[in-house]
């Protein structure tokens, strides 16, 4: 198990110093900052002094190593476009609220997507399979940030039951919530039932039928206790799904978290709070999957050999 | 007699108790009508701080800092209604000399506005890590405090827009010294103190929320007690917000405005146009021996220009793209009620810029167009700037029109920020549109657009037109400096220098159950101000 931990620790190491390079590459290739942040009327000296003051005129290897140097101690400069603050203090800030957000998104799909999959799976070719079948293609092909339009209008605008937007009381997250989680539903119960179809028709669940236990024993405890390694394997993506997705939901729903920054930054060039960003969202996607290898490991031994 | 007495008394308490019941419910049902707070939403500022200086647009706290000079929310002219109650220039304009109103005070008990307090936010803002647009109208001079209520600022050079520059579109906010001095620029970040009708409660990710200054020094207060403004971006959220009746105010793009009124909202907007709109034949920078003079350009002959401008059906523009709300623009840069302003060019208009394809097919030919330039596809950009979404839609209509009459173009698309970067190296070689946002004063927006060392996204230079516009720059004399607006608005129009397309005034969306109007006159950056004439439903 620890060599299994090592080699996955050291791949999720080389995952991340290949995301330093990319981010460093691209936010360099996308323009200069200095260009999004002098006004009209700058003059060439004030275009210098900002391109000596940090550091572009340097060559892009020095400039990438600095830049390295500072990421391993967390340091991505000074925001731009949040004057008096450091960037990864930017991004701190608006973190607890993307993490908010996506707990709730994850445990809905969790409590939907899950007992609607193995549902459909016990009760294949019923209307609550039908249903779910439904429900799954419409969750995959329906854009979020178009559901979460239409939810604003309808439970926001029309009928006035939630809040359009902005981050505040539970009611706030809501509309965003189901938003984000919509498409997590639906491949999670897909992932559910399919993997439970399969148990379902192991020969130790006919075993267990035949020696007379009863049906809901069968499926909620033993078929779900072997069908949940699929899932499971899912969480990584959900992770890195419930982040991108963050991204497009939290702009429509004003919701401040570190989707919002992103686009705030980007919108501003403002380069060290869009790396900060990058980095953090990079981090928090390896480490869940690292988790959910390590668990997957854990619960099926056959993994690690 | 006892018992009518009695009976009188009886229904005398019953009446005085009804009448107070019903004053008590009257005033109660007033109370619950009149509108506590009231939240404004709009994009998010370019920048998020409380350091207005070290950006290129924080305008989060402009209901909290004052300049020193105002604006007449009707005119929009200079007035008084800053922290200066009266200023003047010397006959070079070398010096100007500004008296502040002895009873303005700042917020947080920061003591009253001084002297002290104006030398100390020019030093700030003219220092080096200053990013303020317009900082060059600021910088230069020295200031020296007379007395505690007058400080004179003097250049080496005549600074004749420099009441542009402490006005609403100036980016001179003044900031508290004592407090500066006590807690430093920490302080500014953490509480800032400020002189307006608003004083900062907090800041939050995607929120400002200020409060009315009860008996504010000034003599007016706002009708409500507090004003949130909210940062979002996408245009349905924030229609969204002011039909649930979660804002109050609505800064939304035009094209959701008939989707407000059909929905029961009313549309305010700016006393005066806020911005004018050009396509700017940019990359022209044909003086005597400039090395980035491309004489591949077609746009380099006037005669291209002028078909290039034959070529535009305005009317359908503005159609298109501004629902038929927008004014005529003959000029960029000129203005009816700034200097320079010449009503000939207005008369004129139609006869030398109307729409007539076959007169700019017939320009084309006599121009030799394709075959005699080297470059003849006309590179058109496709941009978004802020306050400004219909450019893309824009780019695609000048396209059509131009492949009508027989022009080669191309639609290149480029952020705003490249586009600035391209002028900044001398090498806009491109037709892309510009806002003169707000209208600038006429010696601003001609030194702005024509001259070498004015703003990156203009690019029409010539020997003769610099000329007159650096003589205007020059002079002090009001007559000569008027006659030499005229004289390069004219030439301007003459040489076709970039196709004027709208003035447009500043709109917003309101719920009339909450906001009965807003007076602003549209002279700020982002169209808005006078905030404390926002005048809420009692």
């Amino acid at each position: 198990m620890s060599k299994f931990f090592l080699v996955r620790f050291s791949e999720a190491i080389v995952a991340l110093w290949a995301i330093t390079v990319i981010v460093f590459a691209l936010t360099h290739l996308s323009g200069s900052p200095v260009d999004a942040l002098l006004p009209d009327d700058a003059t060439p000296e004030q275009a210098q002094m900002l391109i000596e003051e940090w550091g572009l005129d340097r060559p892009l290897l020095v400039q990438y190593f600095t830049f390295l140097g500072n990421v391993l101690q967390g340091d991505f400069g000074d925001s731009l476009k949040w004057r008096g603050q450091t960037a990864m203090g930017v991004v701190l800030d608006h973190l607890p609220a993307t993490l908010q957000l996506g707990s709730f998104a994850v445990l809905i799909g969790v409590v939907v997507a899950v007992p609607l999959g193995v549902l459909a799976a016990a009760r294949k070719n019923s209307a609550i399979d039908t249903s779910a079948n439904v429900l799954a293609l419409l969750g995959q092909s329906i854009p979020n940030f178009w559901l979460g339009i239409i939810l604003v209008w309808l439970f926001g605008v029309t009928l006035g039951w939630l809040p359009t937007s902005g981050r505040g009381g539970f009611s706030h997250m809501i509309l965003p919530a189901i938003a984000m989680s919509w498409f997590q539903i639906a491949a999670l119960t897909r992932l559910t039932r399919s993997a439970m179809l399969d148990v379902l028709d192991a020969e130790y669940i006919k075993l267990a039928r035949i020696k007379g236990l009863g049906e809901r024993a069968v499926v909620w405890k033993h078929a779900l206790r072997n069908a949940a390694i699929v899932p499971l394997t899912y969480f990584g993506v959900l992770a890195g799904s419930i982040l991108t997705g963050s991204v497009v939901i939290e702009t429509v729903f004003a919701w401040p978290g570190i989707g919002w920054l992103a686009i705030e930054a980007i919108r501003g060039r403002d380069y060290p709070v869009v790396q900060s960003v990058v980095v953090v969202f990079a981090v928090i996607y390896i480490l869940a999957n690292l988790l959910v290898d390590l668990l997957y490991a854990y619960v099926d031994p056959r993994i690690r050999r | 007699m006892a018992h009518h007495a009695l009976n009188l008394s009886a229904r005398l308490a019953g009446s005085t108790a009804i009448g107070v019941m019903a004053l008590a419910l009257l005033t109660a049902a007033s109370d619950a009508a009149a509108v506590e707070r009231v939240t404004i939403v709009m994009d998010p500022s370019a920048a998020q701080t409380n350091r207005a200086w070290a950006t290129g647009g924080a305008f989060d706290l402009d209901a909290v800092y004052q300049r020193l000079i105002g604006n007449d929310p009707e005119t929009g002219e200079y007035d008084s209604s800053g922290l200066a109650e009266s200023w003047e220039a010397n006959e070079d304009f070398t010096t100007w000399i500004f008296r502040l109103k002895p009873e303005a005070e700042w917020h947080n008990d920061w003591g009253p506005v001084t002297s002290a307090d104006v030398a100390h936010s020019y030093e700030i803002q003219t220092g080096p890590d200053t990013l303020a647009t317009g900082v060059a109208s600021l910088r230069g001079g020295t200031a020296e405090i007379i007395d505690d209520h007058t400080i004179s600022f003097h250049f080496d050079e005549p600074k004749m827009d420099f009441d542009f520059a402490n006005a609403g579109r100036g980016s001179m906010y003044i900031y508290s010294k004592a407090q500066f001095d006590a807690e430093g620029v920490e302080g500014y970040d953490n509480e800032p103190a400020g002189t307006g009708h608003f004083r900062f409660v907090e800041r939050e990710p995607g929120r400002v929320l200020l409060e009315t200054v009860q008996d504010h020094w000034s003599g007016t207060t706002p009708d409500f007690n507090e004003l949130e403004l909210r940062f979002t971006l996408e245009p349905a959220t924030k229609l969204a917000m002011l039909l649930s009746g979660e804002a109050d105010i609505s800064v939304i793009p035009r094209e959701l405005l008939g989707d407000a009124t059909g929905s029961g909202m009313e549309v305010v907007t700016s006393e005066q146009p806020s911005k004018q709109v050009v396509v700017m034949p940019d990359g022209l920078y044909m003086k005597e021996g400039d090395p980035a003079f491309n004489p591949g350009l077609p746009w380099t002959d006037v005669r291209i220009r002028e078909a290039m401008n034959r070529a535009l059906n305005r009317d359908e523009i503005v159609e298109a793209l501004y629902d038929g709300e927008a004014e005529p623009l003959v000029r960029y840069g000129m203005h009816e009620t700034h200097e320079g302003y010449v009503p000939e060019l207005a008369e004129r208009f139609e006869a030398e810029y109307g729409f007539d394809p076959e007169r700019a097919t017939q320009l084309l030919e006599e121009a030799g167009y394709p075959d005699a330039f080297e470059e003849p596809v006309i590179p058109i950009v496709s941009t978004v700037s802020p306050g400004s979404p219909e450019y893309p839609t824009m780019a695609e209509l000048i396209q059509v029109y131009f492949d009508s009459v027989g022009f080669q173009t191309e639609i290149i698309e480029m952020d705003w920020a490249s586009l600035g970067a391209l002028g900044r190296g001398r090498e806009a070689y491109v037709i892309h549109p510009v806002q003169n946002a707000p209208i600038r004063p006429s010696n601003v927006a001609l030194t702005n657009t024509f001259l070498e060392e004015g703003s990156t996204y203009h690019g029409y230079e010539d020997d003769a037109l610099t000329a007159i516009v650096e003589k205007m720059a020059a002079t002090i004399d009001p007559k000569a400096r008027e006659d030499l607006m005229r004289e390069a608005f004219t030439y301007a129009f003459e040489n076709y220098t970039d196709m004027p397309m709208v003035s447009l005034h500043h709109p917003v969306a309101v719920n009339p159950e909450a906001i009965v109007t807003w007076q602003y006159p549209g002279v700020t950056s982002n169209g808005l101000s006078h905030w404390h004439l926002i005048d809420t439903v009692e």
